[in-house]
């Protein structure tokens, strides 16, 4: 499985965090259009902590983070 | 007595307090974040504080600025959130620097500070500032906000920065929308980052981003690791490191 984890406005109507099928997922963006985010909307894009092109294949266990960009003042 | 209570916690004490009164630190935004880490370090007596902002006060500003009143609208942030911090507490010595950040100033600008808080509103200024602290090694505290959620995370030459998270490649959003409330937490947050990374307590948020979500009413930590290929971090030139910063 792949644990997603969404964080700030990616959250509005979507669960927090999701478990998926690897299988079904051959990387990062496959998962974005599954979760219906655009991905100019992506500031942040972890896998298991470490940052990650978005066409980076997923591996069973990993964790995907996803953040919008965030502002101030 | 001023600082009677927080002499009593054991972390700080006598000699904590001198600590935070030789201390001196940098805040770069003098604005959501801005207000609440200006007032409660300048609240707890560190000793010397540069407030750094170039904007005046708008009346779009007043819902979270809370440095800033409404007679303040049209004058400069740095002025009117000195003149609120001196009355807080005029044992502290504020300097202010009315200027737009940009690369031929910016390590000037925070050269000697024991600290620095990133409390601006846009990815450009983040990303610079996390360039001349990291080259210049001064801790850095960084917070952002967004509507009713928000992070908190301390950067480091040893530790990864929004650059190694890919953020310098984000879109930039404006106007971001955000609840004063949620500024005033983070900022708090970062207030706090910035008390323990002078007095060297606790456990900085290096290499862990803490997220706030206020909606559920909940903090999430996320461990996030350096990238080695990070524009930031690379081809730093070393200099003698801080007093604090060892």
């Amino acid at each position: 499985m792949i644990e997603v984890r969404l964080f700030a406005t990616f959250r509005e109507g979507r669960d927090k965090v999701s478990f998926l099928d690897q299988k079904d997922f051959k990387n990062a963006g496959e998962i974005l259009s599954y979760l219906r985010i655009p991905r100019e909307e992506v500031a942040i894009l972890l896998i298991n902590g470490r940052y990650s092109a978005i066409d980076t294949p997923l591996n069973e266990g990993d964790i995907l983070a996803l953040f919008p960009p965030v502002g101030g003042g | 007595m001023r600082y009677e209570r927080q002499l009593l916690i054991p972390q700080i004490g006598q000699q904590g307090q001198e600590r935070l009164e030789a201390g001196k630190v940098t805040v770069i935004g003098a604005g959501g974040l801005g207000s609440p880490v200006l007032t409660y370090l300048v609240s707890a007596g560190v000793g010397k504080i540069q407030i750094v902002d170039c904007d005046i006060v708008s009346e779009s500003n007043l819902n979270r600025q809370f440095l800033h009143n409404t007679v303040d609208v049209g004058k400069l942030k740095v002025f009117s959130a000195k003149e609120k911090l001196s009355m807080l507490n005029p044992n502290v010595v504020l300097s202010t620097v009315n200027r737009r950040l940009n690369a031929e100033n910016i390590e000037k600008c925070i050269a000697g500070s024991d600290v620095v808080v990133d409390c601006v509103d846009n990815i450009d200024t983040r990303i610079m500032v996390a360039r001349a602290c990291i080259k210049l090694n001064i801790p850095l505290v960084e917070g952002g906000v967004r509507g009713l959620y928000g992070y908190v995370i301390d950067i480091g030459r040893d530790y990864p920065c929004l650059s190694c998270l890919g953020y310098d490649k984000a879109k930039q959003v404006t106007p971001v929308p955000v609840l004063g409330v949620t500024a005033g937490v983070i900022g708090c947050m970062q207030a706090n980052e910035c008390i323990k990374l002078l007095l060297g307590i606790g456990e900085p948020l290096y290499g862990r981003m803490l997220n706030y979500d206020g909606l559920s009413g909940t903090w999430e930590e996320v461990q996030v690791k350096k990238a080695e290929n990070c524009p930031v971090h690379g081809n730093i030139n070393t200099v003698t490191r801080g007093k604090n910063n060892g």
